[in-house]
């Protein structure tokens, strides 16, 4: 067996492993931990917890007495369904845009449309307030929508734009060709084509509103409570064991999705065999 | 019943009668910026009839072939179909039916559904379509595979798909795009052969876009040899082969030998050229040169002949043989005279003969063509 590392390189191999784990560890661990801290028998967040229970399960789900969570988690299922529709939308007309036209400009304008990803959210957050209370537009569904999108968007691009990419265009103009309308080849040929980029686009997007903070925090209001803001201020009134325990349904929610996204995903690139 | 007595696809199963449409381009010109793809380019194919745009990479040919399929707005001239404008429509209402170079079939959609696509796409009754895409699948020996995907099929049965889906939607014009290109050659004459046939019987006017000039050949009644966006010459390709109307036509259609020399005298239906190997030798020529011009004559392999180092007809010069290779049933001779290198085809008699000094001179039922020296790019 051939050896891949000279003895001079096993110091850096060492180093990368350690680097790896370490990683790991601090991507795993803190859900572990969450995870664990949600069953806990204690009345505080603690770590480890002192038994097990599933009673902050009970007292999350209960409609009495986590009413305004309820209405939080509600909020942000919403705005994030809104905003996971709408990114895909703009990125899927981005991304043919893009692809059809070979000219120079939609190169730059593909960056122009990333740019959000590097953008401040903190900084952005407090923008959007002050641009939209300029404009005397008070804080509503609408703004949040927007102002989630505006972040969610570049993910969803990156996903569908790579789709699109690998579309083949004598396709389209094959189905010109055959006499089909720009919308009928746009339903029949382009979306089924680049459907594994869409709904990765849409769960990329819908995640990024889902956990959104800085927008939510500046653009949110008492009528327009969002969960994660629900969640940070339990944490910081009462330290209630019910965070961690909407935390471990977050985490849930994320990873079935992951599961059920990856199935369609597969789905539609066997169809697309 | 009487709606489907009336109906066109019934046309189809019959024998085949002549209703192509005829096509016209008409001075048409498309440049790309600052370069002109497509320079004035006038051309007619009659009903029926496949045309060849024969041509080098960059001669113009496919960016021709995508105007005429309105994909491209020419900056100058014409397109007619039966002499109304097409111009101003969008590809899927001109009535042109276009084989892709890739074929292009849906690769999310069964055979079935990629025949049926673009009659969908006219909003024909269901059951219309569904006899539309058996009778276009069944002409090109295809009905077996109707629920299979294009990727589960070999290069030359998703041509066959694609040829059932352009000729689906009844066109008037059939554009062909390098079909062939992405098959095997030893498939490609059958395949050749088997859309020449389909092609007759639906009784459509076709343009085939090729670089290869065998396909050309094969396939065409007339072909259109392009160079720089320009057509150099229009005939049919026996024609074309014979009668190379510029020396470029003479060298990419078919193998040419070009022979400098110059205009002795008129001789009969032409003029006996001196030619610089060193041999004088009488040339049949339609054109007008005066004595004293540079030529050059463009004679094919089987125009010349092989004959002994001793021989003293003024007609021959001589060469040396380099060497001989048998290719079939014939027997092709490398020879040199001079810094001319020449090309001669034979037919195969006896053991090859050895490489050394011979003679070379025209055969007797040559006919080189003759063209102005300045011709030769």
């Amino acid at each position: 067996m051939p050896r891949l590392l000279a003895p001079s390189d096993r110091p850096l191999a060492l180093l990368i492993l350690a680097l790896a784990l370490l990683a790991l560890l601090i991507l795993i661990g803190p859900v572990i931990v969450v995870l664990v801290t949600s069953f806990t028998t204690s009345q505080a967040l603690r770590f480890p917890p002192p038994g097990l229970t599933l009673r902050w399960y009970e007292a999350l789900f209960d409609p009495a007495r986590s009413a305004q969570i309820h209405k939080a988690a509600g909020n942000s299922l919403l705005v994030a369904v809104t905003v996971a529709a709408f990114s895909t939308g703009l990125a899927t007309a981005a991304s043919l845009g893009i692809v059809r036209a070979r000219a120079r400009w939609a190169r730059a304008a593909e960056g122009v449309f990333m740019a959000p990803l590097v953008l401040p959210g903190i900084a952005y957050g407090l923008a959007t307030l002050m641009f939209f209370s300029w404009l005397r537009l008070p804080p509503s569904f609408w703004l949040l929508v927007a102002g989630h999108a505006m972040i969610a968007t570049p993910f969803a691009l990156r996903t569908v734009g790579a789709s699109a990419a690998g579309l083949d265009t004598t396709l389209l103009d094959a189905s010109a060709s055959l006499g089909a309308s720009p919308w009928r080849t746009f339903r029949r040929v382009v979306l089924p084509l680049i459907m594994p980029g869409v709904a990765a686009g849409a769960f990329l997007a819908f995640i990024s509103s889902l956990d959104n903070v800085p927008v939510s925090l500046f653009l949110g209001s008492a009528e327009n409570d969002m969960l994660p803001i629900r969640m940070w201020g339990m944490m910081e009134s009462s330290l209630d064991v019910r965070v961690a325990a909407a935390s471990g349904v977050l985490v849930a929610v994320a990873f079935l999705l992951l599961v059920v996204m990856d199935r369609t995903v597969g789905l539609v690139r066997r169809m697309a065999g | 019943m009487l709606e489907r007595i009336a109906s066109p696809a019934e046309t189809t199963a019959g024998p085949a009668t002549p209703r192509g449409h005829r096509l016209d381009i008409d001075g048409v010109r498309v440049r790309y910026g600052q370069s002109v793809a497509v320079d004035g380019v006038s051309l007619t194919v009659e009903p029926g009839e496949i045309l060849a745009l024969l041509g080098p990479s960059g001669c113009g040919k496919t960016t021709l072939l995508r105007t005429v399929a309105g994909f491209i707005r020419p900056d100058a001239g014409r397109v007619t179909v039966d002499g109304s404008p097409i111009d101003h429509l969008p590809p899927g209402k001109r009535g042109v039916g276009i084989v892709f170079q890739s074929y292009a079939l849906f690769p999310h959609m069964t055979v079935a559904e990629n025949v049926a696509y673009g009659l969908e796409a006219r909003r024909m009754p269901k059951a219309e379509v569904v006899r539309r895409v058996e009778a276009a699948l069944a002409a090109v020996r295809m009905e077996a595979f109707a629920e299979r995907r294009p990727r589960a099929l070999s290069g030359g049965q998703q041509q066959r798909v694609a040829l059932a889906r352009a000729l689906a939607i009844e066109p008037a014009i059939l554009l062909l795009d390098e079909p062939f290109a992405a098959l095997d050659r030893a498939l490609r004459l059958d395949l050749q052969l088997e859309i020449k046939r389909i092609q007759r019987r639906f009784g459509v006017t076709a343009v085939l876009v090729t670089h290869d000039q065998d396909e050309a050949m094969s396939m065409a009644d007339r072909m259109a040899v392009m160079r720089g966006g320009r057509v150099e010459q229009v005939a049919a390709p026996a024609e074309v082969y014979d009668r190379p109307g510029t020396p470029f036509v003479a060298g990419f259609v078919g193998t040419t030998n070009a022979l400098h020399g110059r205009v002795e005298a008129r001789e009969g239906a032409g003029y006996r050229v001196r030619l610089d190997v060193g041999a004088t030798v009488p040339v049949e020529s339609p054109r007008g040169f005066a004595v004293g011009d540079r030529v050059v004559l463009c004679a094919r392999p089987e125009h010349l002949a092989l004959r002994e180092a001793g021989d003293p007809d003024p007609a021959a010069w001589p060469a040396r043989l380099r060497l001989s290779l048998p290719l079939g049933p014939s027997l092709v001779h490398d020879v040199e005279a001079g810094s001319t290198e020449m090309k001669l085809h034979e037919s195969r008699r006896g053991a090859p003969p050895a490489p050394g000094p011979v003679r070379v001179a025209l055969s007797p039922a040559a006919r080189p063509t003759l063209f102005p020296a300045g011709d030769l790019a």
